[in-house]
């Protein structure tokens, strides 16, 4: 094949550009910087990335039927915070309060969703307020320290090696399966796509506007609940702001692995590696060793060069 | 005069009335909240009462504008936060130097234009997102803001405190200027593509409205009102803060929104944004006044906002119904 021909199916294809871009930084820091390319390293960013990752799992939903969701960061700090609060004594393993936790943070996603959609408040504005409605919820319940997590449960998601491979990153792998289903194989993710392209069309086909909206806003909670308790495992400790970084990369994941911000138009598959391009970023940055200042310089600079490569709308 | 529905007059007066139709509701929402602020203070209607309020309104009112400039001419900016704050520190480490306050001033200035102009050429010929764009950009505008002042400090002269923050309502009288200046731009050609190309991008593109150059521009005027913002916090606090301005991300949008702007371009009207982030400042200080812990304000924003934007869409329900 000529080398004209691979990189035109590059560009035709956003996952497998970043795809391609993630292995082509990884060869390249593995090469010249030392320790990069160990396993224990490599498996220590994907088992960032797993979080990233399964945030922008909702985020790749709600933008692709063209909305937003700027709560994730305040659903995992909620989520962090409650289940230690919420998990009974009597029960040992834990199950109860993760069940529970999930449960608030899909209810706080479906009144996303049902702000939209029968308040007719846009995404941003809605998702907007809850995520200054929570932060204020949250300092009155939790009063601003820090809590301990003594759940089994979510310590042994923090921690567990199920042969070898973290348990974060065996969540990650179940929740891409079912999300790359929910969007190619079942006709839920049809109807969510086409909402996003043209949500007139969508309804005069037949889709039922506001069951899909609501169904994706509470799918996009739920996971953004499942990232907390990940975060809130690795961490042993919940509180306020915990999850205020993963906001902006979860955006960022989603629109680096090509999907479009503008809805109907992408896939989870190019999130997945956006998010693994995201934290080996970082951490290549923290390799550098600068001042915050530089620190952040460098990360804005970066996504701005990635999405020129793969985050450009389609000519007018 | 004449006033037959030919004339221009007319027409324009027409128009006007058109464009202020979905604000009434606002208006009176806002009316209702100065009333009842002034009721709970009424130092209000004092000279000093009235600056210490406009000015807690003024640095809101200006990033509104910027905002609605922006969601107007279909971009939006996630940055307005960051670059707030850096015109705050740009402010207080160049009025130290040898050039002075007014050096200090055009060095704001710039920092503003150059920085929104920036923005705006990577949207506008990159064909970037302009969320995206703003996204990666607050993060470089943070970094920037922490690298020229790593913490809170920096040097304010107290004459210009004391001109801008006084007890004279001097930022009144600032608004009332930059709102003037904001009508005569709107006659401009440019001024009146900032709205063609927000409501039809190609349709302004085959009328010979220069799309890219408006855009370009719209940010470059955006960035100025964002950092002039920044001027006048530093000059409220007296210092320079590079994390001060992140609250005025959020409120600026929730001020346009509530103001009736929309996100997809076209719609709404600056008169709207400045009464939207009237309503938002009454509000704040009203909570602030009743003795509410800053932590309440946040969950009552919250409600307030979706309130204030739900409140008109049922309002024309029931006329229809």
């Amino acid at each position: 094949m000529k080398a004209a021909s691979i990189t035109r199916i590059l560009f035709r294809n956003p996952p497998l550009l970043t795809l391609a871009l993630v292995a082509l930084v990884w060869i390249v820091a593995g090469a010249t910087l030392r320790g990069f390319g160990a396993v224990g390293h490599l498996r220590y960013i994907l088992e960032l990335s797993a979080i990233i990752g399964i945030v922008a799992a909702g985020q790749t939903l709600v933008i692709l039927v063209g909305g937003i969701d700027l709560s994730v960061g305040a659903v995992i700090t909620v989520t962090a915070i409650l289940l230690p609060l919420i998990s009974p004594d009597w029960d040992s393993t834990g199950i109860v309060g993760v069940v529970v936790t999930l449960a608030v943070a899909a209810v706080i996603g479906l009144g996303n969703g049902m702000g939209q959609v029968y308040l007719s408040v846009p995404a941003i504005i809605m998702t907007l307020a809850m995520a200054t409605f929570l932060q204020g919820l949250l300092v009155l319940i939790a009063g601003g320290s820090a809590v301990s997590v003594t759940n089994e449960a979510v310590i042994w998601l923090g921690s567990a090696r199920p042969f070898g491979v973290p348990a974060s990153i065996v969540v990650w792998i179940l929740v891409a399966v079912a999300v790359l289903i929910i969007i190619h194989r079942l006709p839920f993710g049809a109807r969510l796509l086409a909402l996003g392209a043209n949500p007139l069309t969508a309804r005069l086909s037949g889709v039922n506007v506001n069951r899909t909206t609501l169904a994706v806003y509470a799918l996009a909670g739920l996971f953004s609940g499942v990232a907390g308790l990940l975060v809130l495992g690795m961490n042993r400790q919940g509180y306020v702001g915990i999850g205020d970084p993963y906001l902006m990369t979860s955006i960022a994941a989603v629109v680096l692995g090509g999907t479009s911000i503008l809805g109907g138009r992408g896939s989870y598959a190019g999130t997945i590696p956006g998010a693994i391009l995201l934290v080996t970023t970082t951490a290549l940055i923290t390799v550098v060793n600068a001042s915050p200042g530089w620190r952040s310089i460098m990360f804005g600079s970066l996504i701005l060069a990635l999405l020129l490569i793969s985050g450009r709308e389609a000519q007018r | 005069m004449n006033l037959s529905p030919s004339s221009p007059r007319w027409l324009y007066l027409a128009i006007q009335r058109r464009r202020n139709r979905g604000l009434n509701g606002l208006y009176l929402v806002v009316a209702a909240f100065l009333i009842v602020y002034a009721i709970l203070f009424p130092g209000l209607l004092s000279i000093g009462g009235f600056s210490k309020f406009s000015q807690n309104w003024f640095p809101l009112a200006l990033v509104t504008m910027a905002q609605a400039l922006l969601m107007l001419n279909g971009g939006i900016s996630l940055a307005i936060g960051p670059l707030v704050s850096l015109g705050a520190v740009v402010a207080a480490i160049s009025m130290g130097g040898p050039a002075g306050a007014f050096g200090g001033f055009v060095a704001v200035v710039v920092a503003g234009l150059v920085i929104g102009a920036l923005t705006g050429l990577i949207v506008a010929y990159m064909r970037l997102p302009a969320i995206i764009v703003t996204l990666a950009g607050s993060f470089i505008i943070t970094g920037v803001a922490l690298l020229l002042l790593p913490r809170p400090g920096g040097y304010i002269p107290d004459w210009l405190s004391q001109a801008l923050a006084g007890h004279q309502p001097t930022a009144f009288a600032l608004l009332v200027v930059i709102l003037i200046a904001w009508k005569l731009f709107l006659a401009t050609p440019t001024g009146i593509g900032l709205y063609a190309v927000g409501d039809n991008p190609v349709g302004a593109f085959r009328s010979g409205v220069p799309v890219e150059r408006i855009r370009v521009v719209s940010f470059a005027i955006s960035g100025l009102l964002t950092a002039l913002a920044g001027l006048f916090v530093a000059a409220q606090t007296g210092s320079g803060d590079p994390v001060i301005g992140t609250s005025f991300t959020l409120n600026s949008m929730a001020g346009a929104v509530l103001g009736g702007v929309g996100f997809l371009g076209g719609k709404g009207t600056m008169r709207g944004a400045i009464a939207g982030s009237l309503l938002l400042s009454v509000m704040i200080n009203v909570m602030f006044f009743l003795g509410f812990p800053p932590v309440a304000q946040y969950v009552a924003q919250g409600v307030i906002i979706v309130g204030a934007v739900a409140i008109p869409v049922f309002a024309s329900r029931w006329r229809k119904a």
